[in-house]
């Protein structure tokens, strides 16, 4: 392998792991590959948008007959988009306020999960000492979940009060850092409720009669995680 | 009364999927036509598609490439019924700007920027790479290309994205 073929091979994919013997002796190709995962960081970083709020599409008209397509948005003017913008600010505004028992909910719920992560501190923490099983298992009863390592290590295991209950608040380390899972039984929600601020994402999973809250830093892949916590979680069953 | 208990697990298993999925979906849909107003669209469109053909999908751990690839066709969909026109970076739409307009740090707005005017061709497996975490074989499965064609791309899009941040470096 020459220093061409090991930069287009870098290029293509940093993580690339062959030509350790031509690497290992030029340091411009160390050099590349070291500049390549750099950009990498920074192109998954600026490739993870803020994600709006999941609305779901009312789901019962489409059960039968051809797929509904939804209408093509017209352009707006300048000046027509503020206007809409500002009466969806006041909507939005009203609707925290004012609105129906169970989206109010939904929305405070979010907010306290988000809250909760924010200032407790243990839940930011980059650790590699895992929570012994006895412990994680007086947190977490049989009732609720079966709950081990598998999903990752889990550094943090405490009991937490979430809008009047209390609830299992597990952390797990991720690739980009600590990520917050909290054991919902009790709070039943209709659909999915995205979470996210300036530096964490997730998802609080409708699941049977309760929810999962989990939360990770941005960037931070939570897909696996809510796999095997779905499946160790006992109350839907 | 069975039939119901079947909506409701149907109902359940899709918001399950979505519920983990929608993040991707979204993100998948705004590289694509870089527009938050036409990516929202495009998501729940896929949304209805998914809802719709839900039994099409044997194993839930093939959700992921399952609901991507319809997000591909809804946007392809999208803009065979209206023309895709030419982006102006320095003349963009307020939602076209907006997706360039939440990040605070310079560099990932140079970066944004960068990935914004990137083509089409070298936007998309960048994206399915770095942030959906295909291997270059799933790639080349999801746009129909042959391998050897996405490892170029993708070192086109790395390397022409190296050049811009070194550029804006220098100034």
């Amino acid at each position: 392998m020459n220093c061409d073929d090991y930069k287009q091979a870098i290029g293509a994919d940093p993580s690339f792991d062959g030509g350790a013997g031509h690497r290992s002796e030029c340091q411009s190709c160390q050099e590349y590959r070291r500049d390549m995962q750099a950009l990498d960081l920074t192109i998954g970083r600026a490739l993870a948008l803020d994600v709006p709020e999941l609305v779901m599409p009312s789901l019962d008209d489409v059960d039968t007959g051809d797929v509904v397509t939804l209408k093509s948005r017209r352009p707006v003017a300048m000046k027509t988009w503020f206007s809409v913008a500002a009466t969806v600010a006041l909507a939005v505004f009203i609707g925290f306020r004012f609105g129906p028992g169970n989206i109010s909910g939904n929305v405070s719920l979010a907010d306290e999960i988000l809250a909760h992560v924010t200032h407790e501190p243990a839940a930011l923490q980059v650790s590699s000492q895992k929570v012994s099983d006895d412990h994680l298992n007086k947190v977490v009863p049989a009732s609720i979940a079966d709950m081990d390592h598998s999903a990752g290590l889990i550094t943090f295991a405490e009991t937490c009060p979430i809008s009047g209950y209390d609830v299992p608040h597990l952390v797990i380390q991720g690739e980009h850092g600590p990520i917050t899972i909290m054991l919902l039984p009790n709070e039943k929600i209709s659909a999915a409720i995205s979470l996210n601020d300036e530096k964490s994402h997730g998802v609080i999973l409708p699941v049977g009669d309760g929810s999962i809250a989990i939360v990770g830093s941005r960037g931070e892949k939570l897909e696996d995680v809510q796999k095997k916590i779905l499946q160790s979680v006992k109350w839907e069953t | 009364m069975q039939s119901s208990n079947a909506d409701i697990v149907r109902r359940k298993r899709f918001d399950q999927i979505v519920g983990v999925f929608h993040q991707d979906m979204y993100r998948y849909a705004a590289w694509l036509c870089r527009d938050k107003a036409i990516a929202e669209d495009v998501v729940q469109e896929s949304m209805l598609r998914a809802w719709k053909s839900l039994e099409a999908l044997r194993d839930d751990t093939a959700a992921k490439p399952w609901l991507l690839t319809i997000v591909r066709r809804e946007n392809a969909r999208y803009f065979e019924r209206k023309r895709l026109e030419t982006v102006d970076i320095d003349n963009l739409t307020a939602s076209q700007a907006a997706l360039l307009a939440e990040q605070p740090d310079d560099d990932l707005r140079d970066m944004r920027a960068a990935i914004y005017e990137l083509d089409d061709d070298y936007r998309e497996p960048l994206v399915l790479q770095v942030m959906m975490g295909y291997s270059t074989n799933e790639i080349a499965e999801q746009m129909e290309l042959k391998q050897g064609a996405v490892l170029t791309r993708l070192h086109r899009a790395r390397a022409k994205l190296r050049e811009v941040m070194q550029q804006q470096a220098a100034l």
